[in-house]
């Protein structure tokens, strides 16, 4: 079984994909079309990439050490959440998800 | 603001702040002026106002492309950094623009050290934060 599969066993995680560093679609399971899945790795990666833009710019601007590298990222909407760590990337409910410890899981797999 | 003594109280609290939808700077607090001053909340108000635009467009693109719902409006925006990490809330905007009020009230952040942070805590304590007048 593909180990970043045992992340849809975390309550309010609906879907998990993982990317590779250029963007293109590795594997990804849950609740999402396959079209879906490949356009959210895209979406995961280009936001990954600004990200980092901003925390070295952050870091340049103020000195302030401890921005960069990012580990992840969430953006939370009305009632769906995507949190994003290295080349992972999943979908939330974010409804009762115990989202440290998906933080935590996603730091793990992603280390994989 | 009382929310953001509130959100000093939260583990790992360094700071916390609101600004404007523009980005620049209104009420902070600081819990470690030797690691974060007014100068780098500023500059991080602003990143982080860039954030929410950002995804406020890519939310929308998001569910007009795939007819998936509830990613938009955009509610929080979490950078986790590799010490450091900053949430930032819309809740109290979002709110009013659904009851129809014109002037909107001021994002809100807190700036967290991540091996105390408890995510969940600051979306809760976020959440049931009430409207500001």
């Amino acid at each position: 079984m593909s180990m970043i599969r045992r992340l849809l066993a975390l309550d309010g995680v609906n879907v998990i994909c993982h990317f590779r560093d250029d963007g293109s679609f590795v594997e990804g399971y849950g609740l999402m079309s396959h079209d879906d899945m490949v356009r959210l790795a895209h979406f995961a990666h280009d936001y990954r990439r600004m990200i980092q833009g901003n925390a070295d710019q952050l870091a340049m601007f103020t000195g302030m050490r401890g921005w960069t590298p990012p580990r992840g990222w969430i953006i939370q909407g009305a009632t769906q959440s995507v949190c994003g760590v290295g080349n992972l990337v999943c979908v939330v409910d974010p409804t009762g998800a115990p989202l440290n410890d998906i933080l935590l899981e996603l730091r793990e797999v992603s280390h994989w | 603001m009382a929310i953001l003594d509130e959100l000093m109280r939260l583990p790992g609290a360094m700071a916390a702040f609101e600004f404007r939808g523009s980005g620049e700077l209104l009420e902070h607090r600081i819990a470690h002026p030797d690691r974060i001053n007014p100068a780098t909340l500023d500059l991080l108000a602003h990143m982080c106002s860039a954030n929410m635009s950002i995804a406020a467009m890519q939310t929308r693109g998001w569910e007009q492309v795939t007819a998936m719902q509830g990613f938009y409006p955009v509610q929080e925006f979490t950078l986790v950094g590799f010490d450091w990490s900053v949430v930032v809330s819309a809740l109290r905007r979002e709110r009013c623009k659904q009851a129809g009020q014109s002037k909107l009230p001021p994002f809100t952040g807190i700036v967290l050290a991540n091996e105390s942070a408890d995510y969940e805590a600051v979306f809760a304590l976020l959440e049931r934060s009430e409207p500001a007048a």
